[in-house]
């Protein structure tokens, strides 16, 4: 059967022989795909020095022949080679797995016979303006799109459909420019004032980042082994907010690839160049970190070079490029743009890898601004209340010589004190209990009086493995401890000692046999300078002999004193006043507790026999407990303030941004593409084959990006509009959105992407391109298919009639939400984890996501948490891409597992309900209910044939829910969101049921 | 029966499937159509189905398979370096002062007429040990877990390929008209319950169009996501919801002629045959009490690791093509002679037993088993080494597993290492040679299965491969 049709397929394009063979069109994909793995650009894997990608080597003498003589069939070699049935002559080999067909090879021979004209490879070549071509029926173009495809219909004897009716126009293109079904409302309005206001929509942003993200590879874990959560959504803001604000695609292009490197960069062009950190990042222990630093850079080319280039650049990473003039040189020539990140090769495991940025909102940053003012205010008040402070200090000081006053000291989140002083003779330990049950997100400080034995190593305190039998799956050294090592103290935080660990110690050491007091501070942050290690309330230098640390050391070890990692390692001396604080300790109470005489004992020292240390200490007394309220309040407004403003801080999310080492990394070529082969060295530049940058172009990522959309480079603005035109019409002009390269299809209507090109390069105006894209006449086709149409032309290249395309996995759920008016619509913010089935995290790893309840339920698909190693199935069904990496051609299938998903997904059902519910409220009769929920989904009145089956579905429903109160009540309150419970539950639920169905329509699911 | 069909306008496969059963056929069409007569002829298929019992996290052949009785005399002492040759290490163990070999604890015997050796953690797998054959030389490229079970499942380390399961139902299809062709199910170790995770990628489709990736059935909630009618629906009311459903969905056919509309009432179709088929195949109340006897206590349990042999052998029976079983825990850094024994208490009877059953029903001539993890582990020891207990790195230099039924000769071992089970001396096999091997049983040359993606014809065997003739029947 199959055969049959490839047969009247070569009969139907031998029929046409007279038509002019096109090298681009006809011929080169042939020789690409057949014939450049041996005689192409790949030097190393070259045949008998032949090339068929250069018209050169194609036409000159090889040993005794020429390979093609233009014009004569019986002198050309390569027919010879194609048509002989000498086994070892015969080409291609039997054994390279590639063949010719009986058309491909007569093909070739009418291109030889025609004279074998060549041309080079067509998006290589700047696109050249073309005039629109004449057409027959000029009543029909209402633009310049509009020449170019019924120039080719009438050419191939096909017409264009007439145009959709006005509710299917406006129902397709709210689709398509805000990702929403319209509301009912939106009537009788003039197609083109529709599509100004659904361009002026903040809904067009969200519509457009969608793609945007796929092909960035945008996603809320970091892709590897255990896939940490990162925090990357201020960039998907950024790009929101861009196509809203209808930022040129030029400015686009440049803000995300260099936006650091502009003249005084903004905060937004910094967020904007986070699109090249939304690569996957590995954390899994043990790795070797330069495999994995080369594999994020060679990530960045890949996904650059696809989405503005269309060019299959990781094909160079090894060997030159097998089909295109892309040379393994060209590679790491543009590999060295993007090597220059001062990252490293293992990513953290939960959270933003350096380099990071505080990416505040505009809100956020309002409200910094507002606290640093107070704050400078409190301050300024402090210092004028100075001198009337300490005269009443001084006054309130002498009255403590006569009543002391009770022991003062810091006890604010003192979580436990010892307070006994206890001897260690190397075997004895405190066991404190569960006490000080720190991981590795907490904040806490330790604080100690020691007074150790000469030339003894050992714990001063710890919550740490101390026995191999004490945990099944830890080893000893697993935990926390502070460490006396040669008189240095030390804090060492464990998972795992050689590699998943952080450790510091003091440059100074404690003296043996003296009492010291020692404070160690650790900020939550993960990282050795987030440490802080006083001795006698002095800051100290800190010496980090590792700074790895990826995971929780938390144990369920008791706190011990005097002990930690084994009974080789106990102290040896004396202890006291051991002190467990759950926050990190301010500088100034590191003093404040080195002083070790009582308030009461300072102030019978004259003021100027006091120590810093002392002078602190009664300051802080007085001025918390014993000062005028008005002193006090000043003070403690200003503390409040500060610690205010270190937890708004906290609160700024971060975003992994590109930034550039003051001293470029060395590049070179990687042999074999491998991380540790390095061959020649390289200095960035572009490939080739393409344009050359301008010779005052910085040669960096910002001069990279500005020479992406010169006037010259032929390839940008060709795969912008190609993508553009994709979005809209299913399939790009060239299919291989990807590939634009000789491997790639070449265009259906070459002349139009070309004009596309140079119209969108006029001022890469986004929302302009996309008007004179569904104003066209082409877009304004109703989609019905003719059986000629389908016959000629099934995949619909030639666009006879408008695509019917299946929604996109966010437009299926957008569109429930929307209808069934349960959709909450806030543009951006953190991502969000609405219903899914329990346990899917658990089966994989051993930890569910926490989901989320409320609004957050119902926002829209392209907010929904991505996570990489376990993505929301329903998107997964619907033919999400995974994110894992680049992706600008999503692909539609129809299984089994959408239908599941449409029919019995908690999201869909409550939608329905919903909708059933919002149709009981606006319509009165059964008639009217089901008409309106139909229009909801639809945007369009059931036909009488329809409304019969839909009618007798919700009859039939009716009297079943009628008899089975107890199945209609679970039906409608399916969900969290809240019923009105007025509503009759038996109509409400076969409603409900009926709803569901028309959700699962195939109309529903299509944008037609 | 078109189920798992093929529609997607942006595929450019060149095959139709065929009908339920077409297996090999389809394949050649797949071959001739655009290479005429000369696109090679199809071998002959052994295998019509896989089970692959993948061991996650990197079963120690030193404790399981691979006897070296000379290290107990080396107890102990440093690894020489004439065995270690400087190759890489992860960085768990990069930074060890000594590398300190680590002998097995475990007794080792040899089993069957073939006498091969097994350790005494596997008393039921020795029992069949006639039926397996052991490969020993199997060897990876990668170091650590991600990378390379990624590799085991997709022939690159990378994200972003196609799972071998997706391979096999986009060149054979499926081989019944009610399930997947693809069925991935998980368990987790109780020898180490915190052991690696898994990722949805490693039963995905990559560039493959989405209906080709696996399914995973799952043992809490709906076996298969979405199965269940939503409460207070119940089959009746899905049924008569169904054909209303298509009476509307043909009328829009006769509307706009679309066959994509038929198409879309058929996976309808397809997906309310699998809310009967899957919870028929599921239920194994019926099974005799011999049958749990046979695959141990465990196998009454739904998500464990016997449950899903038992699983598989039921999907084996029904036609599903490629049934993946992943089970975790074997990731022993530490404390691995106790983590171990409970990975095997959970593995060896089901496993061995599977072999047993699809052998008493006649089913293992025409179906491959596999049992294996991603890389092996160091005879030297991470962190402290006592008599009784120890840890192994990972080591992709070399390791075992083990492979049954169609196709594959039963009582064999092939490859060999040297006395520290560090490096391979005879007949390496590599991860492509596996897959081409796998492919080779089911009747499909790894050469010729390809799909062209952003203009490469791509392979599961990438540009590498070689079918490992010495174990084929």
């Amino acid at each position: 059967m199959n055969r049959l049709v490839l047969l009247f397929i070569s009969i139907a394009s031998l029929l046409r022989a007279q038509d002019r063979i096109e090298f681009n069109r006809d011929i080169r994909p042939i020789l690409s795909d057949t014939c450049f793995l041996c005689h192409g650009p790949d030097k190393a894997r070259r045949k008998a020095d032949l090339r068929l990608d250069v018209e050169s080597s194609a036409k000159a003498k090889h040993e005794d022949h020429f390979t093609i003589v233009p014009g004569k069939l019986d002198q050309s070699e390569l027919i010879r080679r194609i048509t002989t049935d000498d086994a070892d002559d015969r080409m291609p080999p039997l054994d390279s797995g590639r063949q010719l067909t009986k058309q491909q090879i007569d093909l070739l021979k009418r291109w030889v016979a025609q004279g074998a004209s060549w041309q080079a490879h067509w998006s290589f070549i700047a696109p050249q303006r073309p005039a629109l071509p004449p057409v027959k029926d000029s009543a029909w173009p209402r633009n310049a799109v509009d020449h170019f495809i019924l120039a080719k219909l009438e050419h191939e004897g096909l017409s264009p459909s007439p145009e959709a009716d006005a509710a299917a126009l406006q129902r397709r293109v709210t689709l398509d420019l805000t990702g929403l079904p319209p509301a009912p409302s939106e009537t009788s309005e003039p197609y083109t004032a529709l599509v100004d206001r659904l361009l002026a929509s903040p809904r067009f942003g969200e519509r457009m980042a969608i793609r945007w993200l796929d092909a960035a590879r945008y996603a809320d874990t970091s892709g590897y082994q255990s896939d940490g959560e990162r925090w990357m959504w201020r960039w998907r803001d950024w790009v929101i907010d861009a196509y809203n604000a209808n930022m040129p695609f030029d400015q686009f292009t440049i803000e995300q690839i260099g936006g650091d490197l502009l003249p005084s960069a903004t905060l937004p062009q910094k967020i904007a160049t986070a699109f090249n950190r939304n690569h996957r990042g590995n954390a899994e222990g043990g790795i070797v970190p330069e495999e994995f630093a080369v594999e994020y850079v060679v990530d960045r080319v890949d996904t650059t070079c696809t989405v503005w280039m269309g060019l299959t650049m990781g094909c160079a990473r090894c060997h030159d490029h097998k089909y295109d003039p892309l040379t393994q040189n060209d590679f790491y020539s543009l590999f060295a743009f993007f090597n220059n990140v001062p990252e490293k090769g293992k990513a953290i495991k939960v959270g933003n890898s350096v380099p990071w940025i505080p990416a505040p909102t505009t809100a956020q940053q309002r409200e910094l601004a507002q606290l640093n003012d107070r704050i400078t205010k409190a301050e300024a008040h402090l210092t004028k209340l100075e001198p009337v402070i300490a005269a009443a200090q001084l006054a309130w000081e002498k009255t403590l010589v006569e009543e002391a006053t009770p022991p003062w000291t810091v006890t604010r989140s003192l979580q436990k004190r010892f307070d006994k002083t206890e001897d260690f003779d190397g075997r004895r330990f405190v066991d404190g209990g569960d006490v000080g049950d720190f991981g590795y997100f907490d904040k806490f400080s330790f604080t100690a009086w020691i007074k150790p034995h000469a030339g003894k190593d050992g714990a001063i305190l710890s919550r740490m493995v101390e026995d191999q039998s004490d945990s099944a799956f830890a080893s000893i050294d697993e935990g926390y401890r502070v460490f006396l090592k040669d008189g240095r103290v030390q804090l060492h935080l464990t998972k795992r000692w050689l590699d998943d660990a952080l450790r510091v110690e003091t440059e100074e050491q404690v003296p043996p046999d003296q009492w010291r007091h020692i404070t160690v501070v650790y900020d939550g942050s993960r990282v050795a300078a987030g440490v802080k290690i006083f001795i006698n309330g002095q800051p100290q230098k800190l010496r980090v002999h590792l700074d790895q640390l990826n995971q929780t050391f938390a144990t369920k070890q008791p706190f011990r004193i005097g002990a930690g990692g084994g009974a080789a390692n106990r102290f040896q001396g004396q202890m006291r006043d051991v002190r467990v604080y759950t926050r990190a300790l301010a500088d100034e109470e590191s003093t404040i507790l080195a002083a070790a005489e009582s308030v009461t004992d300072i102030a019978k020292l004259p003021v100027s026999k006091r120590t810093d240390l002392q002078a602190t200490k009664i300051r802080a007394c007085f001025l918390t407990e014993h000062a005028e309220p008005a002193q006090r309040a000043a003070q403690s407004e200003l503390n409040t303030l500060r610690e205010q403003r270190a937890v708004f801080i906290e609160s700024i999310p971060t975003l992994m941004v590109m930034e550039e080492m003051p001293v470029p990394r060395e590049a070179h070529i990687l042999k074999r593409g491998v991380y540790d082969q390095p061959g020649e060295r390289v200095f960035p530049g572009v490939p080739a084959s393409l344009p050359p940058m301008p010779a005052d172009a910085k040669v960096n990522r910002l001069g990279f990006a500005q020479w992406l959309v010169s006037e010259k480079n032929p390839l940008t603005a060709r795969v912008a509009v190609n993508q553009l035109w994709q979005m809209l019409f299913g399939t790009g002009l060239v299919k291989t959105s990807e590939d634009f390269g000789s491997q790639g299809e070449p265009p259906s209507h070459p002349e139009l992407l070309d004009w596309l090109a140079t119209e969108f390069m006029r001022d890469w105006d986004v929302k302009r391109l996309m008007k004179l894209l569904v104003t066209s006449a082409t877009y304004r086709q109703s989609s019905r298919i003719t059986p000629a149409a389908l016959g000629r032309d099934p995949e619909n290249r030639l666009l006879s009639h408008a695509p019917r395309v299946r929604l996109s996995a966010e437009m299926v759920r957008d569109q429930a939400l929307a209808a069934a008016g349960l959709l909450v619509e806030n543009i951006g913010g953190p991502s969000v984890k609405p219903y899914q089935p329990s346990g899917l995290g658990k089966e994989l790893s051993g930890t569910d996501l926490e989901l989320d309840h409320g609004d957050k339920l119902f926002r829209r698909g392209l907010y929904t948490f991505w996570k990489r190693t376990s993505p929301h199935p329903t998107m997964t069904a619907f033919d999400a891409p995974g994110r894992e990496m680049c992706c600008v051609r999503p692909s539609r299938t129809d299984t089994p597992l959408q239908a599941l998903a449409l029919m019995n997904d908690i999201t869909f059902v409550e939608a329905a309900r919903a909708l059933a519910q919002r149709v009981m409220h606006e319509m009165q009769t059964r008639e009217d209910r089901v008409c309106h929920a139909f229009r909801l989904a639809l945007n369009r009145a059931p036909k009488a044939q329809e409304l019969k089956v839909l009618l007798a579905d919700y009859d039939l429903q009716l009297t079943r829910f009628r008899s089975d109160p107890a199945s209609a009540r679970s039906l409608i309150t399916t969900g969290e969101s809240l019923r009105d419970n007025l509503l009759d539950p038996a109509e409400h639920a076969a409603l409900a049921a009926l709803c569901g169905l028309i959700l699962n329509l195939d109309e529903a699911v299509t944008k037609q | 029966m078109n189920s798992f069909i093929d529609h997607s306008l942006q595929v450019t496969r060149r095959h139709f499937f065929g009908r339920a059963g077409v297996g090999a056929a389809a394949l050649a069409s797949m071959m001739n159509e655009a290479a005429g007569a000369a696109g090679g002829t199809p071998l002959p298929a052994k295998a019509k189905r896989v089970i692959y019992l993948f061991q996650s996290g990197a079963p120690s052949q030193l404790d399981l398979f691979d006897h070296k009785p000379g290290l107990a005399a080396r107890f102990g002492a440093d690894l020489p370096n004439s065995i270690r040759q400087g190759q890489r290490l992860t960085g768990m163990t990069a930074g060890q002062d000594r590398f300190p070999t680590a002998p097995s604890r475990f007794k080792f015997a040899q089993h069957g007429k073939s006498g091969a050796w097994l350790s005494e953690l596997m008393p039921h797998t020795a029992r069949v040990a006639d039926e397996l054959c052991f490969i020993k030389s199997m060897h990876t490229e990668a170091i650590n877990h991600d990378p390379a079970i990624t590799f085991f499942q997709t022939g690159a380390q990378l994200a972003g390929r196609p799972s071998i399961g997706s391979w096999l139902s986009y060149g054979l299809g499926s081989e019944n008209h009610d399930l997947p062709a693809f069925v991935a199910l998980l368990s987790n170790g109780t020898g180490n319950p915190m052991d690696q995770p898994l990722y949805d990628r490693l039963w995905g489709s990559g560039f493959l169009p989405t209906k080709h990736q696996g399914v995973k059935f799952r043992s809490q909630g709906d076996p298969v996501l979405f199965l269940s009618n939503p409460p207070g629906l119940d089959a009746g009311a899905r049924r008569r919801m169904l054909d209303d459903l298509a009476k509307l969905n043909q009328m829009e056919f006769a509307e706009v002629n679309d066959p994509e509309i038929n198409t879309r009432i058929a996976q309808y179709e397809l997906a309310y045959r699998m809310q009967t088929s899957v919870p028929d195949l599921t239920d194994v109340s019926n099974e005799p009490a011999s049958t749990f006897d046979l695959y141990g206590p465990d196998s009454r349990t739904p998500g464990t690791f016997a449950a899903n042999c038992l699983l598989a052998r039921r999907m084996a029976e029904r036609g599903v093509r490629f049934i993946q079983l992943f089970h975790r825990g074997w990731d022993q850094h530490t404390k691995l002679p106790k983590q171990i024994e409970g990975q095997c208490r959970d593995t060896d009877q089901p496993s061995a037993a599977l072999v047993a059953d699809l052998k008493q029903r006649g089913l293992l001539d025409d179906t491959l088993v596999v049992w294996g993890g991603e890389f092996g582990r160091t005879v030297y020891c991470q962190g402290r080494l006592t008599p009784d207990d120890y840890g192994r790195d990972h080591h992709p230099r070399c390791f075992t597993i083990w492979m049954a039924g169609g196709g594959i000769k039963g009582g064999i071992t092939h490859g060999e290492t040297d006395d520290f089970s560090y490096n391979i001396t005879r007949d390496p096999v590599d991860v492509h040679d596996l897959h081409a091997t796998i492919l080779h049983c089911l009747g499909i040359d790894h050469t010729k299965l390809t799909f062209k993606f952003q203009g490469r014809h791509y392979r599961l065997t990438d540009v590498f491969g070689k079918v490992v003739k010495p174990v084929l029947t």
